[in-house]
């Protein structure tokens, strides 16, 4: 349904992207997962035709998008990554100026904005002013905007930036009933976490560049190891780290190592030998599955969040 | 078309829901109106009157009747008496009190006819005068009052004074046979009869100088009155009810306007550091879509602003507004589109909206002062007159001038009209080019 083809776009010298092909199928929630300044932004306002790509071209149900194609953004919503409400009037007046651009008659309008606040569960407070209203807040009311015209695809740019988990977890619901009730959804985030939890498929992105791209379990299976080890950090563990370095490739968190073990100790008995003869307790020890991060990781040396 | 004015609508709520926007937009140039109206007199009430001490130490008939005039000048409030700081009764001025009050600027002027103001050999009357240059416009006041009193209440004097000085230098005979032989050629064209011609030039009487004024109707007197004469008649602004305010009006309005047009123009900047201009134009809503919206929402902001202005004055000042009503409706419109082109100058070149409000308030204070919003023109000197006409404060007040003042025609706003436009239309083909290069899409 939204095919991305060949997209490059270069920012004074910058390679912010680099031949970018993407197809995303009806009815698909496609997330979009990079570090901060991977090109994902970029990516969505060429999509919605605010940014003219230098080569490449999108379309939707095969036509072709041009720039500033004011037809074809009547078919997709776009939530910006910024808050993008006029902060000194009310939610409702926001979402009349808004709904009125989009076309939308005086009935149906109304409608349609009882319809969204209820969704985003806004509906007491649509008469206070944007400005009074908490982060989450915001940001809810910026995703109601977006589907006053009910467009087929959604593109969400880092919807939940800034956001408590319970306002979290209230998008979170949102988008996964907007998209059972067949919106397509394109969603990017930095938080792999997002992306496993809400994505049917997705692609990685990197220096403007995809990476890979597959469904959760597509991506998990190209790493040698699916699994990996985490070790909480205490005062104990913290003098054994570089005799655990020499196990496998070990990543330090906040909190924990994770250790990617190599070939040679992915048995699972092979490597709490490794952790007994260390005398590293094993309720120090957290055997999971392999993530996104450990994808990204596995293709660019980096974690996602430096 | 519908997205314009959808984008209209949208700029006007956000202009309502700003409640200090629709102050300044709209209160403070009544209070500004009120209160220039009022110097102006436009209430009706009269101008007051400027205080002034008098002190005559002279003793001479002529200083008594100009003491009396000026008593009754319709401009002067003469004050002569004073209250001690410990006593209960008032005394009279002494020049050192009256030039202790001028300086401690309890008052601001203070005349003295000393004791040889006018002696029996005097050339000339010897008054002193102290003031504080606080208000050049009441040391103007006071001096041309002064000249008009003793022009018009002792015009004998003048002659008078100059026979003297002709005495001093030539001598008293050459003195009296110029008198003569003047008096003899009146005598043969003017039919004055020669010997109290010649009496009048050369008594030395002094008394008499004042009893003329009460025998307006002596011949001599009526000579020396026609030496100089004026016919004077007002011919613009006769029937104009409030000449001050009419006059500034215009002035303030085109003020009013840049800075309200210049701030609507620059909400760009707030619309896109709300990042509501990229969602508008990641809607179906394209950038011309938006700066036509600009356009129109600022132009008819001015005109309301205008109109609720100038309705005022009509109102409160009896500023006669519609009688010429088309003309000014004109004049409102041209203005309107300079000032928003003006907006949108600073709008493509400021890189911020702090640097646009800072920009823009200096070169409209610059603007209003050099093109006449404050001051006529005319008082400047050559070269601040010539600067005055690159400015479109300039045209602007001479076109509200035009309609409101001298009540004229549409043919003789053309130029300025067409001025103003021409302005508003080179400023914006400048302002679309920046916007195209620039920082705010
Ligand atoms: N208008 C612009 N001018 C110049 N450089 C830009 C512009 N917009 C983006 N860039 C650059 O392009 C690169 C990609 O930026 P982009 O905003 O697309 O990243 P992103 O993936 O959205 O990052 P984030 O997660 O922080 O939002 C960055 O290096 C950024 O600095
Ligand atoms: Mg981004």
């Amino acid at each position: 349904m939204l095919k991305i083809n060949h997209i490059e776009k270069t920012f004074d010298n910058l390679v912010a992207l680099a031949n970018v092909s993407l197809n995303i199928e009806k009815g698909e929630f496609f997330g979009l997962l990079g570090p901060n300044g991977a090109g994902k932004t970029t990516l969505m306002n060429i999509i919605i035709g605010y940014l003219q790509p230098d080569i490449g071209t999108i379309t939707v149900d095969d036509e072709i998008i041009m720039y500033e194609d004011l037809e074809m953004r009547k078919k997709i919503g776009y939530v910006p990554q910024d808050i993008s409400l006029y902060l000194e009037l009310s939610a409702y007046q926001n979402l009349i100026i808004f709904g009125k651009l989009y076309g939308l008659g005086k009935n149906e309008l109304e409608s349609k904005i009882d319809e969204v606040l209820e969704l985003v569960q806004l509906t007491d407070r649509k008469k206070d002013l944007v400005k009074e209203f908490s982060g989450g807040m915001k940001r809810r009311l910026n995703l109601a905007v977006s589907l006053l015209h009910d467009p087929q695809i959604l593109l969400c740019d880092e919807p939940t930036v800034g956001v408590d988990p319970q306002s979290r977890n209230a998008i979170f619901d949102m988008l996964t009933k907007l998209n059972q009730k067949g919106k397509t959804i394109l969603y990017t985030t930095h938080y792999m976490e997002e992306a496993e939890r809400l994505c049917s498929r997705l692609a990685i992105i990197d220096h403007g560049k995809i990476i890979t791209q597959g469904t959760l379990l597509d991506l998990i299976n190209q790493l040698d190891q699916k699994e990996t080890i985490k070790i909480q950090k205490t005062a104990h563990t913290k003098d054994k780290i570089d005799s655990i370095n020499n196990l496998g490739h070990v990543t330090e968190y906040d909190f924990y190592y994770e250790l990617l073990p190599k070939e040679e100790n992915s048995q699972h008995s092979t490597i709490f030998k490794h952790f007994e003869t260390l005398n590293i307790p094993s309720q120090f020890i957290e055997i999971s599955r392999a993530s996104l991060e450990d994808v990204f990781l596995n293709l660019t040396g980096r974690s996602l969040r430096d | 078309m519908k997205t314009i004015y959808n984008l209209v609508v949208k700029d006007i709520i956000r202009f309502l829901n700003d409640k200090p926007a629709v102050l300044l937009t709209f209160i403070v140039p009544m209070v500004l109106i009120v209160i220039f109206g009022s110097i102006f007199g436009g209430s009706g009430s009269p101008r007051g009157k400027v205080n002034i001490i008098l002190v005559n130490e002279s003793n001479t008939p002529v200083s008594r009747i100009l003491e009396a005039r000026l008593d009754s000048a319709k401009s002067l409030r003469i004050v002569k008496k004073y209250l001690p700081e410990n006593g209960k009764d008032s005394l009279k001025f002494t020049e050192t009190v009256a030039k202790e009050y001028v300086r401690t600027g309890k008052i601001s002027a203070a005349v003295v006819m000393p004791e040889d103001f006018f002696t029996d050999t005097s050339a000339a009357l010897k008054f002193k005068f102290y003031y504080d240059p606080k208000n050049e416009i009441e040391s103007s006041i006071i001096q041309g009052q002064m000249q008009q009193t003793i022009m018009t209440q002792v015009p004998r004097l003048i002659p008078f004074l100059m026979q003297r000085r002709a005495i001093d230098f030539i001598g008293n005979d050459s003195t009296a046979m110029f008198a003569q032989s003047l008096g003899g050629i009146l005598e043969t064209y003017f039919d004055v009869p020669a010997d109290s011609f010649v009496q009048s030039l050369t008594k030395i009487d002094t008394t008499e100088l004042t009893q003329t004024v009460a025998d307006d109707s002596s011949e001599e007197n009526q000579m020396f009155g026609n030496f100089v004469k004026f016919e004077s008649e007002q011919l613009v602004g006769k029937e104009v009810s409030n000449p001050g305010l009419t006059r500034s009006v215009g002035g303030w309005a085109i003020m009013f306007l840049l800075f309200s047009l210049t701030g609507a123009a620059t909400s760009l900047f707030e619309e896109k550091q709300e990042g509501t201009l990229k969602r508008l134009l990641c809607m179906p809503v394209n950038r011309s879509q938006i700066l036509w919206s600009k356009y129109i929402y600022t132009m008819s902001l001015g005109v309301v602003q205008l109109f609720v202005l100038f309705v005022f004055s009509w109102l409160f000042f009896g500023v006669d507004v519609f009688s010429n009503l088309p003309n000014l409706f004109v004049v409102v419109v041209a203005s309107a589109a300079a000032a928003v082109s003006f907006g949108m100058l600073i709008t493509s070149v400021a890189k911020t909206i702090n640097q646009a409000n800072g920009i823009s308030t200096l070169v409209i204070l610059v603007m209003s002062a050099v093109g006449g919003s404050w001051f006529p023109v005319t008082l400047f000197p050559d070269w601040m007159q010539a600067i005055s006409k690159v400015t479109l404060t300039y045209w602007s007040v001479e076109a509200f001038l035009q309609v409101l003042w001298r009540q004229a025609p549409f043919t003789a706003i053309i130029p300025n009209v067409l001025i103003l436009l021409t302005f508003a239309f080179l400023i914006n083909a400048y302002a679309l080019v920046r916007f195209k290069n620039g920082k705010v899409f």
